[in-house]
């Protein structure tokens, strides 16, 4: 890198970066590179806390030190094995601090790193591994080992398979499998047969280097891997810094899966800008305990988990004393009141700002200690439209909770509304230094340095995501207004034309009933028919409670979904949604979809979003049904 | 199929604040075996002590033959026609078998009948007849489970409640009981709900089955559909998915489809 052009620089919470966001070379504490970064912050921080992680039910701490040790042993030992510069190496785990020291490692000695779900099948992994090509695959445990066993003989591009947990695995002999304490050996012996190795490595690093794969979930067709360069995380974490500010003292919670952008970034990427710790969740099924024990100063979230903490307490409150009913209710009032004014980021007159204060002591601040959000100085939703009506609710009971959007193609981060410039219902302002505009046909384009570099090995879908003057096709629909809030209202792809000719756009439906407690997802269906219909995901836990405090009978949940009274309860939902969109737009009937569906299904995405296509195959009888 | 003799309507039980039955609904019809599968903890126990009035549900209905019968004592269900024969058997120890027959009669009076139920109860187990003098607490535990439901019998009920009858038995003995129990059921047209930890033999007996997980019936159907499921064989039936490897150890999550 030159150092004689080095533009103006800006300390935003200690860390230097441009002062004009969106210019090259971006420069975050003067590095243009992910591992150049990672280098320097090893080093300043050493012995401080970089990441936690629960070990047999107690927390321990890891430091930057240990950060930086096992990056380069992983990195050293994966050269030695054969990779090299440009090679791809695939990690299949659930979040845990390996995976931040894979990450680092691989792409320190020039590698990129590709996450796989831990959800996918064995089919999918197989055709992951020889879409991108990879050379190594890092595999949690026994469980995942397995995947890769069984399709063994349809990826001999592998030269190695590496294996974090050893459980269960002590008799393992496999020629192309070891174990992850053989690598860290392998690497231990390079270092010190080759001192500064990993030093140089990390030098010749240049911004326009590919640094990571993320493959989309791709709702049409097979997966597509999204090429991010260093430049483009760097330009994410430069965005983040202004939008997203963290500080030292910060503790995140990180339990999305790493292999999304939006956890890649805000616990792995912009950590290393901004020094915060990053606690790594049990598993997806206890992040309520362990944000309880955590309480973290910023958790960003998709919005079903923000929905999830919020039906906890509206079922403990159900179930509270009359009394305590009573106080959360004047406590919500009160807080509501003053979440009117700070959700706009207006002054909240003294007279409110008292009277919540009051409500404060007595209840907000236990309800939120209860929950792990008694820390929280901003929660931010994405990945999915989330309900004002959840919003505000947050903001009254004292968290600020911000919406936000952005997608693989984007670095993850395209807009966002922050905890001063906020207006619901929107998506926020684009990022600093990011561009973004409407087309005619109303998609929303994008140009900036957040601007991925195509997918791998496929221009001609690169082509097909780029205009002609080089803005990226974000695909979604939306509309801008004169203060640069971006409304989205759908999908482009997905567009329906009814029979009788009326273009819909099924999202802006679709996320107004999801916004109600007792459906999870919903697919709308009627290109080319008659009229609109929609397939329904109820929210188990709500619907469920609801069934027991309405006293009807269930046993599991397909009676649960063939109960009428459910159904009758679906349907006002829907009706209620319906008196808002005009009379072809209105959803004239429905379907549950009766099998409790899990990420494990082709119908669901890693963050448990229905897929149209997959759910129109999987239940065209039930569509059927209602034509 | 007819009204069901016991139906169970979104019960929930609680030990102090902890909730025990999460709102479970099911139905027993008249003259069927109806199983109860799941590990523990997951409040089997629990539903049948509620049935049968030893717990009182926080919320919910139990109609047993057309009537509520919720929240009632037990000795007025028992009189309705349920009968509990609880986990661990639970004879009088120190009565001879003869009396903890007799006791099991209680609240009945009709000397005519009870005693016909006694002759039943010999007939179906006849080395109780060789023991009627010998105090329970000196049988087996085979015979002293035998006894347990000899004495459910002499209830004349019309539906039982058993709670792990195989508990702590020989396979042999288990068989055998088992095959007591399905002569039960053919001969005297005794409904029945079986709490079962063994779930083979539990499928096997019964013709509808139900599966609980903590609190909560996550699956139900008929025995033979049960049987065929791969979550039941893999979890309870203990039958080895195919693997990669042959010492697998992790299992597939529970999807109950």
């Amino acid at each position: 890198m030159n150092m004689h052009t080095v533009p103006d620089q800006t300390t935003i919470n200690g860390v230097s970066y441009n002062t004009k966001p969106g210019q090259r070379p971006v420069l975050v504490d003067k590095c243009a590179t992910i591992p150049a970064l990672f280098k320097q912050r090893c080093q300043s921080m050493g012995d401080r806390t970089a990441h936690r992680e629960k070990d047999l039910g107690i927390w321990k701490t890891y430091s930057w030190k240990d950060y930086w040790n096992h990056a380069k042993w992983i990195g050293l030992a994966l050269r030695e094995l054969g990779l090299e510069r440009g090679d791809v190496v695939s990690i299949l785990s659930e979040d845990r601090k390996e995976w931040a020291y894979a990450d680092m490692g691989i792409q320190a000695v020039g590698g990129i790193a590709s996450g796989v779900y831990t959800t996918d099948s064995a089919s999918q992994l197989a055709y992951l591994i020889n879409d991108s090509d990879s050379r190594f695959l890092i595999v949690e445990d026994e469980e995942q080992l397995d995947k890769y066993l069984q399709i063994e003989d349809q990826v001999p591009g592998l030269l190695k398979v590496i294996i974090l947990e050893d459980e269960g695995l002590h008799d393992l002999s496999h020629h192309r499998c070891m174990l992850i304490k053989d690598l860290y050996q392998i690497g231990w012996d390079t270092d010190i047969q080759e001192p500064e190795a990993f030093e140089n490595e990390i030098d010749e690093a240049q911004p326009e280097d590919t640094a990571l794969l993320i493959y989309t979930s791709g709702t049409t067709g097979m997966p597509k891997g999204a090429m991010l360069s260093n430049e483009n995380i760097m330009a994410a974490i430069e965005a983040g810094a202004r939008r997203l500010s963290v500080y030292e003292t910060d503790e995140q919670l990180c339990f999305l899966p790493l292999c999304h952008i939006l956890e890649r970034d805000v616990s792995i990427y912009f950590p290393l800008a901004g020094k915060c710790i990053v606690n790594f969740a049990e598993s997806p099924e206890t992040v309520f305990n362990n944000l309880q024990e955590v309480s973290p100063h910023t958790f960003t979230a998709v919005p079903r988990v923000w929905e999830k903490i919020y039906s906890q307490v509206l079922i403990l409150m159900q179930e509270a004393t009359p009394i305590g009913r009573l106080a959360y209710g004047m406590a919500l009032k009160a807080g509501a009141k003053r979440g009117d004014y700070k959700i706009k980021a207006d002054k909240v007159p003294t007279g409110v700002a008292i009277n919540y204060w009051i409500w404060d002591r007595l209840v907000l601040r236990n309800l939120r200690r209860m929950l792990g959000l008694d820390r929280m100085r901003r929660g931010g939703s994405g990945a999915a439209p989330i309900s004002p009506e959840l919003l505000k609710w947050y903001w009254s009971i004292g968290v600020p909770l911000v919406e936000g959007y952005g997608m693989t193609e984007t670095a993850g981060l395209a807009t966002m509304n922050t905890r001063f410039e906020n207006v619901v219902g929107t998506i926020g302002q684009a990022v600093p230094g990011y561009d973004l505009r409407i087309a005619d046909d109303g998609e929303i384009q994008t140009k900036g340095l957040n601007n991925f570099q195509g997918y791998w090995r496929n221009n001609e879908k690169t082509a097909e995501t780029f205009t002609d003057d080089g803005w990226l096709r974000t695909g979604d629909v939306g509309r801008l207004d004169e203060d640069g809030y971006v409304t989205i209202t759908g999908r482009l792809k997905d567009i329906i034309i009814t029979a009788g000719g009326k273009n819909i756009t099924p999202a802006e439906i679709e996320s107004r009933l999801k916004f109600s407690h007792f459906i999870s997802d919903a697919v709308i269906i009627g290109d080319r028919r008659k009229f609109l219909t929609a397939l329904i995901m109820i929210d188990q836990e709500n619907v469920e409670k609801y069934a027991q405090d309405q006293k009807v009978p269930f046993s599991n949940f397909a009676s649960l979904c063939a109960a009428e009274e459910i159904k009758a309860l679906i349907r006002t939902e829907i009706d209620a949604v319906n008196k808002e969109f005009a009379r072809v737009e209105q959803i004239k009937d429905f379907r549950l979809i009766d099998v409790l569906l899990t990420a494990e299904d082709e119908e669901l995405t890693a963050t448990m979003k229905l897929k149209r296509s997959y759910v129109e195959k999987a239940h065209g009888h039930l569509i059927e049904e209602m034509y | 199929m007819s009204e069901p003799i016991l139906k169970i309507r979104n019960i929930e039980s609680f030990y102090g604040p902890i909730m025990a039955i999460r709102g479970v609904s099911l139905d027993v019809h008249e003259g069927r075996i109806v199983s109860i599968l799941g590990a523990n903890g997951a409040g089997k126990t629990t539903l049948m002590k509620t049935i049968s009035g030893v717990m009182d549900p926080e919320k919910g209905q139990i109609i047993f033959d057309g009537r509520e019968i919720q929240g009632q004592e037990p000795h007025r269900i028992v009189h309705s026609g349920i009968v509990h024969v609880p986990e661990g058997r639970e004879v009088f120890p120190l009565l001879t078998v003869d009396d903890n027959l007799s006791l099991g009669a209680y609240t009945r009076n009709d000397t005519q009948g009870i005693e016909q139920d006694r002759e039943l109860v010999f007939n179906y187990f006849p080395i109780l007849k060789e023991r009627r003098t010998q105090e329970a607490g000196t049988l087996s535990g085979g015979q002293q489970q035998m006894l347990a439901i000899g004495r459910g019998l002499m209830a004349r009920p019309k539906i039982m409640l058993l709670d792990e009858p195989s508990l702590g038995l020989s396979p042999l003995l288990v068989q055998e009981i088992f095959e007591i129990l399905r002569r039960l059921n053919k001969e005297q047209g005794m409904t029945m709900m079986l709490v079962e930890q063994n779930a083979a033999a539990a499928l096997n007996l019964a013709h509808d089955g139900y599966v609980m997980e903590v609190g909560r019936i996550v699956m139900d159907g008929t025995a033979e559909a049960l049987m065929k499921s791969e979550d039941i064989q893999n979890f309870y039936l203990g039958v080895q998915e195919e693997g990669a490897r042959e010492e697998r150890r992790w299992k597939r999550k529970k999807t109950w489809r």
